[in-house]
């Protein structure tokens, strides 16, 4: 149930269809640098032009102030080019800035918009692989490789067109490596994702084992398991190495293939024009100029090839981002509002997989302002029954109904204002303290903030703080104790002010001591509200008004604590051996 | 043939055995051993980026030499033999190409693995000392990227030697055939190169300051995700959604201002070389009108000037290289300075034999050969912090702290063997990625039937049906798939399995419901039983199973005996304030308005148990 599995993974046309559009929403700057690196390139041009002029000057015998001219323009043309450049480069990086930027910002806002049941199914890890792996990895093709290949494109093109404009016929001669090229690139580039994508792969493991090794020194060296460690280590190096080995072994083709048609291409350029120069067809002049295009068409095509690869590889990568907007909603809203605070489930079933019920048809009311506490052993479905009394998923049979209305027919920020989860995870997000209790309500000030704290006994420890509610916390920042962590997210609870509350071992992770005293701060809070709590520990039972045993996706044994303990079921075999009688 | 291509193309496997054991005076040093290292590498490398380097220097030379052929005659038997002659050199060119950039990759490659060797081993061994002194992030950043930049300066080396190499040979062939050009060209090159090696600096600079925002983003995005749940459950998206977008939009501008230098540094490249490209055909070209030299070499010069960009690009990459590096060099260093908490030093005592008792001086906590015990505090984290001192964790931190096995110090024990025979499971244990069976029998000794042994023991049946392939089955990193308290019983289930001599556990059951709780206890102690075993909790349903129960008030054993012993002492009997103490702490709640409630209870609770007795 919590595997990763469940994200999608976009195909190769709704992959395109994306791109598209985004290129589509930035086409003026896409415009703008295409125009300026044609201008540039074709400044880059001008050089070999002036060489073969001054070859055919100097061969029909010229003065050095011809030279001189034909040089100065050389010289402004590269004065030029270099002036466009620098305008062009700089649009062309900002431009895949911005680009880059946008991607990332709607894709945050998918996610934190993915349907409450999908983000408790799907388990965090995959989730946080494409915010920072994927993300990662599209952002050299995007920030460098689109303007990059914009660039490539262009000077290939017009240096092609313009040795054709010099002689079309010497030009011919610059063909004669595009077969081996297109090949040897073509076999390269099949190969190339999934072995560079082994290579990122194999790195990515050998981080995930330094963490592991690092976040657990001490149980490592507790268990006195160094050595399997480093062995684990050398393991992921060797993978590392066999993956390199691969790339590189492709490259091992890849280069001489390359490198052999550009040989190829001046020294046909040179043969052939030797001939058509001896035949009076063409000058050697031009013959230059051709030769020096033909070196200049190194640069571009290795950038495409380069390029090509890197952005197969960021493909994938897109793909599984684009795959995070297709997960469908999980609900649609409707408008009809609750009556009353009464919640009420009836004949409610949940299957993770299609046709193992975990819950068979549990009915369950909740009396206004009571305290519930589910018990029962791991497995017995308890806390899948409280992600449904909260509205989380929608159950695959029955309903749970607030005033009237199904849970999943309310609006999302109604639904909060009505039942509410608190789960074992407790999360200090990056920020301020106030930052992070104002995430149940925006709008609060200092002093509501205060009293919510005040309300979970945490406002003392807050005040201690030298910058008390603005103190910086989460990861990097003041290091809260679980406890607190906890009182932070009940405090939230307090300012989201729902009128029921599902607890889903909400303390079990604390030492036994925080628990109880958190649990005590909780039963003064949550005064007033109906309380659904999913409980281990066995005095949180003893407090509520009824206890519900679950056992295999069935309620065993409901009502209060004493009535249970005397009808000497379940609860009561493990009551009294709590209570050591 | 064939022996020779196997050796020129074949790469050495890594990683080796041993990485060995470097300098850490400074950076320097670290970079210059490894340097030595692998110095065969490295000249191999550097021999082929010479020739091949060499080879394609001599183009240009064809070139010429065929453009005066073919002027002077066509294409006659001159011009297809210097043809024929570039494609030769060429080809070597080519070979010696492909080949090189197989040594430079191996040379990169030792060098960066060596040193995350270097990294993991410093890591394996440190205890908690290497999260004391850095962050875990900065200890990962050195094996994801540190030792990648410092590996990137034995990539580069022998393209750029050979290309300095080069840059002598284009020198030469021009001063023979005009001193003037050859001059300028001797001259000219080193100026452009130090002029775009000045932007190299403010470059880095802006880069780096683009990659902290960009590593500050990641955080905030990743602490979304991880927060999610949380998220989700209460609201507020739209605060953490604006402030992703924001950092984003800093990170942007940070690679705007990076867009600034970059392109600046680009148009140079183009700039600088272009003007040196023209001075020099001006100059061939004044030459060339007065007949001095060909049409032909005209061309060459071009070419010359041209190709001579090359070796100005890997100077300037060489020098954003280098200066990378030795900041890699320098973080590198200070992971692999991190000394070991435990065992830096060698062992200055003789191993005391089996069946002995283990004593913290400090609290007076002793644990006696074969007994089940349970420490108790009203502060769990000071019977934790006795629990985690008898395993001795910390040789410098326990030096006022004795422990002693059999009288002698545990810090002066070979810490190999101690840890063979007393091991300490934490309150919050961390689990390893890998096959679970693997992951669970950490001394590579249990059977099949061990293993599920110590799975029922520590009632983790359920983990084996969550894992696709049971026992067999994948874990993930950090055993992220798990829940809490699946996680808190398989490393139960892997500590039992050490089967050492003295077992300590540190809440081993504080993330489980009581119905499994009381499973655990059962079987644990019944598995322990007659074996040296300590188990810190305050939880009855384990009390109530072990040999002896001490209790432990600020920091020293205040009394002692079985839970039921000191359930039932009265307060008025010797030791029986202690053990209504004791009562207090195990009872359920330590907060004062409750403990009349509590009092009345156990008073109730002891009446009760007279009147059965």
């Amino acid at each position: 149930m919590s595997t990763g599995k469940i994200l999608p993974i976009a195909d190769a046309a709704e992959t395109w269809r994306y791109t598209r559009g985004l290129l589509a929403r930035h086409r003026a700057p896409l415009v703008v640098i295409t125009v300026a690196n044609t201008v540039a390139a074709v400044a880059g041009l001008v050089g070999p032009l002036v060489l073969g002029k001054l070859v055919d000057a100097v061969i029909d015998g010229t003065t050095v102030e011809v030279a001189r001219n034909l040089v100065l323009v050389a010289a402004a043309a590269v004065v030029l080019q270099a002036l466009i450049t620098r305008f062009a480069q700089r649009r062309a990086m900002v431009f895949g800035e911005t680009v880059f930027a946008d991607m990332r910002e709607e894709f945050v806002e998918t996610v934190t918009a993915l349907p409450l049941s999908t983000v408790e199914t799907a388990g965090t890890g995959d989730l946080i692989a494409r915010t920072t792996r994927d993300v990662g990895r599209i952002q050299n093709a995007v920030r460098f490789g689109v303007p990059r290949l914009v660039i490539a494109v262009v000077t290939l093109v017009l240096t092609v067109v313009m040795s054709m404009i010099v002689s079309p016929l010497v030009a011919l001669g610059m063909f004669v490596g595009v077969p081996v090229l297109v090949t040897v690139a073509r076999w390269y580039l099949k190969r190339a994702t999934p072995a560079y994508q082994r290579e990122s792969a194999a790195y990515a493991r050998l981080d995930g084992t330094v963490t592991e090794s690092v976040e657990g020194a001490r149980t490592i060296d507790a268990l006195r398991i160094g050595r399997r460690r480093t062995t684990r280590g050398d393991e992921d190096l060797h993978e590392a190495f066999e993956a390199e080995l691969g790339t590189l072994n492709l490259r091992t083709v890849l280069f001489p293939g390359v490198d052999f048609a550009f040989m190829l291409a001046p020294i046909t350029v040179l043969v052939w024009g030797a001939f058509l120069a001896s035949e009076g067809t063409v000058t050697i002049g031009m013959v230059a100029t051709v030769v020096m295009y033909a070196y200049q068409l190194q640069g571009p095509i290795w950038e495409l090839i380069f390029w090509l690869d890197e952005i197969q590889v960021a493909a994938t990568s897109l793909s599984r981002i684009i795959g995070v907007r297709l997960v469908p909603a999980d609900r649609t809203a409707g408008d009809a509002v609750p009556v009353d605070e009464e919640v009420r489930g009836v004949d409610v079933r949940y299957a993770y997989r299609a046709g193992t019920d975990v819950l068979h048809g549990i009915d369950l009311d909740l009396r206004v302002g009571e305290r519930l506490a589910i018990v029962g052993p791991s497995g017995s479905g308890k806390s899948t029954l409280g992600r449904m009394l909260a509205g989380i998923h929608p159950p695959t049979g029955g309903t749970v109904k607030v005033g009237g209305v199904p849970l999943v027919d309310l609006p999302l920020e109604d639904l909060r204002k009505h039942v509410a989860l608190v789960t074992q995870e407790h999360h200090v997000f990056v920020g301020s303290l106030a930052e992070n209790l104002r995430l149940a309500k925006i709008d609060a000030g200092d002093d509501e903030l205060m009293d919510a704290l005040r309300a979970v006994d945490a406002h003392g420890w807050v005040e201690s703080l030298d910058d008390g509610l603005a103190t910086e916390v989460g990861s990097g920042g003041y290091k809260l104790t679980p406890a607190q962590a906890q009182q932070i997210a009940l405090a939230r609870l307090v300012l989201l002010d729902p009128h029921t509350l599902v607890l889903d071992e909400a303390t079990s992770l604390l030492d036994p001591r925080a628990a109880r005293h958190l649990e005590r701060s909780l039963n003064a809070v949550l005064e007033g509200r109906t309380v659904v709590a999913i409980a281990h520990r066995l005095h949180t039972a003893h407090d509520a008004d009824r206890v519900a045993v679950l056992d295999g996706g069935r309620i065993t044994e409901i009502g209060p604590h004493d009535e249970l303990v005397a009808a000497g079921g379940e609860y009561a075999k493990l009551w009294h051996s709590w209570q050591h009688e | 043939m064939s022996v020779v291509l196997r050796t020129v193309l074949v790469v050495r496997s890594l990683p080796l055995a041993d990485p060995g054991t470097p300098p850490l005076r400074g950076p320097l040093t670290l970079l210059l051993w490894l340097a030595r290292k692998q110095v065969r590498v490295l000249l191999v490398a550097m021999l082929f980026g010479v020739v091949g380097f060499t080879c394609s220097a001599f183009q240009p030379f064809f070139l010429g030499r065929i453009i005066d052929s073919a002027s002077a005659s066509g294409l006659d038997r001159t011009t297809w033999s210097w043809a024929g002659l570039m494609l030769g050199v060429g080809l070597v060119w080519i070979a010696a190409n492909a080949i090189g950039h197989r040594w430079d990759i191996a040379a990169w490659m030792q060098a960066a693995f060596r040193t995350s060797q270097l990294v993991t081993r410093t890591v394996s061994r440190s205890g908690h000392n290497i999260t004391k002194e850095l962050p875990t992030g900065e200890v990962v950043s050195s094996v994801a990227n540190d030792t990648m930049r410092i590996g990137e300066i034995f990539g580069i080396a022998a393209q750029t030697i050979g290309s300095i190499a080069t840059y002598g040979i284009v020198v030469v062939l021009m001063l023979n055939q005009s001193f003037t050009l050859g001059l300028v060209i001797a001259l000219g090159l080193p100026v452009v190169a130090a002029i775009l090696a000045l932007l190299v600096k403010p470059l880095q600079k802006r880069q780096k300051e683009q990659r902290d925002a960009q590593g500050r983003l990641t955080t905030l995005g990743a602490d979304t995700v991880s927060g999610l749940r949380v998220l989700r459950g209460i609201g507020g998206e739209k605060v953490f959604t604006g402030r992703y977008r924001t950092q984003s939009q800093k990170v942007r501008q940070t690679g705007v201002d990076v867009a600034g230098t970059q392109s600046v540094l680009d148009a140079l490249q183009i700039l600088l070389p272009g003007l040196f490209i023209a001075l020099v055909v001006y100059l061939g070209a004044v030459e060339a009108i007065a007949g001095r030299i060909t049409t032909g070499q005209l061309v060459a010069f071009y070419g010359y000037a041209s190709f001579l960009s090359w070796p100005v690009h890997l100077l300037v990459q060489s020098v954003n290289v280098v200066t990378k590096a030795h900041v890699a060099a320098g973080k590198v260093i200070k992971v692999l300075q991190v000394v070991p908490a435990t065992g830096a030093d060698a062992s200055t005592a003789e191993m005391p034999p089996a069946d002995v008792p283990l004593v913290d001086e400090t609290s007076g906590v002793t644990l006696r050969p074969g007994r089940v015990v349970a420490l108790v505090s009203a502060d769990p984290d000071e019977s934790a912090d006795v629990a985690i001192r008898m395993g001795r964790f910390d040789d410098a931190g326990e030096v006022g702290t004795p422990v002693t096995l059999g009288g002698v110090r545990l810090a002066e024990l070979d810490k190999d063997e101690l840890r063979e025979r007393i091991v300490v499971a934490d309150a919050t244990p961390s689990l390893f990625s890998g096959r679970l069976a693997g992951e669970l029998d950490v001394r590579d000794s249990a059977n099949a039937e061990a293993l599920l042994r110590a799975m029922h023991i520590a009632d983790a049946h359920d983990v084996l049906d969550s894992l696709p392939d049971g026992i067999d089955g994948e874990i993930p990193e950090k055993g992220r798939s798990l829940s809490g308290g699946q996680r808190q019983r398989v490393a139960l289930a892997r500590a039992l399995l050490t089967d050492p001599e003295i077992l300590m556990l540190i809440e081993p059951t504080s993330a489980v419901d009581a119905h499994t709780e009381a499973r655990i206890a059962q079987r644990l102690t019944d598995w322990r039983r007659g074996r040296t075993t300590l188990i810190v909790t305050a939880s009855p349903l384990v009390l109530d199973h072990v040999d002896d129960v001490i209790f432990l008030e600020d920091g020293s054993v205040v009394t002692h005996g079985t839970h039921r012993e000191l359930l039932d002492l009265p307060t008025t009997a010797e030791g029986g304030r202690e053990a209504a103490r004791y009562r207090r702490v195990v009872g359920r709640s330590l907060d004062d308005d409750l403990d009349l409630e509590l009092d009345e209870l156990l008073d109730t609770a002891n009446a009760q148990e007279g009147g059965t007795a």
